[in-house]
């Protein structure tokens, strides 16, 4: 403690230091100031009060509704960006992901001009076999305008019968 | 200098300067029209503030010349010493300042312009001896006496103040 007491000293003669005073603010502010020490803890204590005097300026004020206008903005406009970012990722992302990509044989294939020009190869082998499964149908209507006549001749010999069934009534 | 640094720079020292302001001025409302007006003149004149090398010293001695032209004004109009010496509260005045910050801050309150500016810019603010120097524009050894001369008085009157406490207890 004469430490601080010669502290005290070089205090009161100004010669402390910076440190060397703020080594006798924290001893003030502590509960272990020697009973002969005591009076001067309300100087130091005063010091500490005083510095926590703020001024009540209008211009102060202004800037800072200002200031705090102009951080809800930004802080408004920075979460709207977000969010709107966040929005159009999913609507890009989203189609993309189920529209850009075919399996083919068990793969992903992601590369769509490849996917397309599979795609047509397959359509024209699809549409060779058609042609080939349709050949028969072809033979079968040949078959229906042969059998033509046949059904022109039933119909002939329906008209016969009415001719006939005519003479014999006027017979 | 533009606005956004004229916020950072100048209007943020407003408190140290009004704590200044009203340790010369010894009044809360003629400080606060005192800062204004600096705020108002630097304002004006932010262009030129690029220039300055160290901003809040330079802010400080023009707030502290300020308030020292506002004491000479008041001087000539009023004919009243701007200064006071220390006066002892009577013992009716001793109960009302019981509150012994309030008593210290009297103290202080009552030492000559320069002395409560130097204690209050080292001893509130913590202020380095050649920063003070240059706001009071006085030298180093100078601001070193008159800051050594200040606090001693402060002592004397806390050691008199004792003094009288402990006579009275031994009265009763």
């Amino acid at each position: 403690m004469d430490k601080m007491n010669d502290l005290l000293e070089k205090y009161f003669r100004a010669e402390t230091t910076i440190s060397e005073e703020n080594k006798l603010k924290h001893y003030f502010m502590s509960d272990k100031v020697m009973p002969e020490h005591e009076m001067y803890r309300p100087l130091f204590e005063t010091f500490e009060m005083e510095l926590h005097e703020t001024a009540d300026l209008p211009l102060k004020k202004v800037l800072s509704v200002q200031r705090s206008f102009k951080r809800t903005w930004i802080r408004n406009f920075a979460y709207s960006g977000i969010a709107a970012a966040l929005l159009i990722t999913l609507w890009v992302q989203l189609p993309q992901k189920s529209e850009n990509y075919a399996i083919i044989n068990g793969t992903r294939i992601d590369d769509s001009e490849y996917a397309q020009q599979y795609t047509e190869k397959k359509l024209n082998k699809v549409k060779v076999i058609l042609a080939e499964s349709m050949k028969p149908m072809q033979s079968l209507d040949k078959v229906r305008k042969n059998l033509q006549p046949i059904k022109k001749l039933a119909e002939t010999k329906e008209k016969m019968k009415q001719i006939g069934k005519e003479l014999d009534f006027k017979n | 200098m533009d606005s956004k640094q004229f916020n950072t720079q100048i209007l943020i020292l407003s408190d140290k300067l009004f704590r200044l302001a009203k340790s010369i001025l010894r009044n809360e409302a003629a400080a606060q029209d005192a800062v204004q007006e600096l705020n108002m003149k630097l304002w004006e004149k932010r262009h030129n503030l690029d220039e300055v090398e160290n901003v809040p010293a330079f802010t400080m001695r023009a707030m502290r010349n300020l308030c020292l032209d506002t004491i000479r004004q008041q001087r000539d109009v009023d004919e009243l010493p701007a200064e006071f010496e220390f006066v002892e509260a009577n013992p009716h005045e001793q109960t009302e300042q019981r509150d012994l910050a309030a008593r210290i801050r009297n103290m202080i309150d009552n030492l000559p312009e320069l002395q409560r500016t130097i204690i209050r810019m080292r001893d509130v603010e913590g202020m380095e001896i050649s920063e003070i120097a240059f706001v009071t524009q006085l030298t180093d050894n100078a601001v070193s006496v008159n800051l050594s001369r200040a606090r001693q008085k402060i002592r004397e009157r806390i050691i008199n103040e004792q003094k009288k406490v402990e006579e009275t207890i031994w009265i009763r």
